[in-house]
């Protein structure tokens, strides 16, 4: 009885021992995008003289946040190019066509973080940005980061804009047409700690 | 936005560079036939003469294929303007995979030596393939982006390379039975409908390769028939050997016309194929612009067939240009219902 007591308190140590190893030691949260509460839109100048805009209805996306090391947090996102939205049928599907975002053969806008940084009041990311078959490596602001408890549910919410040329991710400078080369496009996201 | 001047540079330029070479070897050609000609004369009574052939086999349908690949190159090099490798679009895999593709296939083709039988089994194999090239990395392979199950792409794979097989084969068996150059021009008339036609769809670049391809096809044919005008007006003093010549020259011009017919009946299903999978092209209109030159056929009806060849040709035209016209109208009018307003929009 003795003996079997001393085996089972060092089968449990044991036991403890080895999850201790086996788990990482991470303090990274992992959070989901949250669609409801988050949005990606853009606006592009049309004939020089004012703005069109639109957005995309399907992303979906997560990041990590390690507080205690923030180069370890990472970024992704990934925009369904078919949902795009500029409020007029025949333009978005206009748009879906071979001549713009040609979406039956670039189905997705994605991108990767690769590194980074803290800065004052968000973080600085660096990144693989993937549209219409070309990627490209671009920095992003992101401002927030603040976690926010709601009934339980801790939130995170970031925002960045970014000003990128469509010429330069394959895009067909002749189709571009009245509308600008140049679209500024605008992320709103909130993450739900999973 | 569309830009006319370009469409008419892109034609031009791939006319000009389907036309000048062909011409050259025709001349080419033509120097040797006279040249052999009058050796042969003294010693050659009958057809089958035993003198050397007055001109090579293979030259014609060489020359076709040179002419048409050197016209697509130029005229989508104009209209692009960009690089296409490596290919990232339908369209440009369609242009540097299938089109070379099509060019070494009938380059073999019009072999002297190569069995019928293995000329329509390489292009069966191509018109197998062709669907696979023109899907790659796209929503309808399987994959995590993919919009179809698995069967589903095997199906829409095996009816798009039957659809292209049976045009190729039914087009190529009337070339054989009935040449002639309404045929070439009926297909060129078919291509440039089928590009307007995606272009009112909303797909301009794809639309717009269509007309550097008529152009290099009806380059080509003019081609054709201009040293097919050079061989009938060779001098009559040496009968047999001028029998030999104009004869071989038929023959050849005939094997000359199956290349012009398969890369324009594979550039065709090209773009129709882009235009409706990756653009708005429906596939009532995709099909109807197909099969529209198998409306040749009809004058090979008895009362028709036998009739002066002017007569038949134009028929021909006719035949094939109801459905395109039918097909620009239906176009014209979704263009103006869904695109206009767009238009409206954008352009004050």
């Amino acid at each position: 009885m003795r003996n079997r007591y001393h085996m089972s308190l060092v089968t449990l140590v044991m036991s403890t021992l080895i999850g201790a190893i086996a788990m990482p030691a991470s303090a990274a949260d992992e959070y989901a995008y949250d669609l409801v509460h988050s949005s990606v839109s853009f606006k592009a100048r049309h004939l020089g003289i004012s703005w069109i805009h639109g957005r995309f209805n399907e992303v979906e996306g997560k990041f990590s946040l390690d507080r205690e090391d923030p180069t370890k947090s990472t970024f992704e996102l990934t925009i369904k190019v078919d949902s795009v939205d500029t409020a007029n049928a025949a333009r978005d599907e206009h748009l879906r066509q071979p001549d713009y975002f040609d979406t039956k053969q670039f189905p997705t806008i994605t991108f990767r973080s690769t590194k980074v940084k803290a800065i004052d009041g968000g973080y600085e990311v660096a990144g693989d940005f993937t549209m219409h078959g070309t990627t490209k490596n671009i920095t992003l602001t992101l401002t927030g980061g603040k976690e926010h408890d709601f009934k339980g549910t801790k939130r995170v919410a970031f925002s960045t804009e970014l000003s990128l040329k469509r010429s330069d991710f394959g895009f067909d400078k002749r189709a571009i047409g009245p509308i600008g080369d140049e679209a500024l496009i605008i992320i709103d996201c909130e993450g739900v700690k999973k | 936005m569309p830009d006319p001047f370009l469409y008419l540079s892109a034609s031009g330029a791939a006319a000009l560079a389907s036309a000048i070479p062909f011409l050259a070897i025709s001349a080419l050609v033509m120097a040797r036939a006279r040249r052999i000609a009058s050796i042969n004369a003294p010693a050659s009574t009958s057809v089958h003469g035993t003198g050397p052939q007055p001109g090579s086999a293979t030259g014609w349908p060489a020359a076709c294929v040179v002419a048409m690949g050197l016209g697509l190159a130029v005229g989508s090099f104009v209209l692009l303007r960009r690089s296409v490798w490596p290919p990232s679009s339908a369209l440009e895999r369609l242009l540097t995979v299938v089109i070379p593709a099509v060019l070494i296939i009938e380059w073999i083709a019009g072999l002297q030596r190569v069995p019928h039988w293995f000329t329509w089994l390489l292009r069966i194999g191509l018109a197998a393939m062709i669907p696979r090239i023109l899907w790659h990395g796209s929503v309808y392979l399987s994959g995590a982006d993919s919009q179809w199950e698995a069967w589903q792409s095997a199906t829409a794979w095996l009816l798009c390379s039957v659809l292209l097989a049976s045009v190729w084969g039914l087009l190529g068996r009337l070339a054989e039975r009935a040449p002639g150059a309404s045929l070439p021009f009926g297909l060129g008339l078919t291509i440039s409908s089928a590009g307007l036609t995606i272009m009112l769809a909303g797909y301009i670049e794809g639309g717009a390769m269509a007309f550097p391809l008529t152009a290099a096809l009806l380059a080509t044919t003019g081609g054709v028939w201009l040293a097919r005008t050079c061989s009938d007006s060779l001098p009559r003093a040496k009968v047999a050997a001028d029998r030999d010549t104009s004869s071989n020259c038929r023959s050849l011009m005939n094997s000359g016309g199956a290349a012009i017919l398969g890369i324009g009946i594979a550039g065709l299903y090209g773009l129709l194929f882009i235009g409706h999978f990756f653009g708005r092209l429906s596939t009532m209109t995709a099909m109807t612009l197909l099969l529209s030159p198998l409306l040749c056929w009809v004058t090979e009806v008895p009362f028709l067939r036998h009739r002066h060849p002017w007569l038949v040709g134009s028929l021909r035209l006719a035949f094939v240009a109801i459905p395109l016209a039918v097909v620009l109208i239906l176009a014209k009018r979704d263009f103006d219902r869904d695109m206009a307003p767009l238009l409206s929009l954008l352009i004050p």
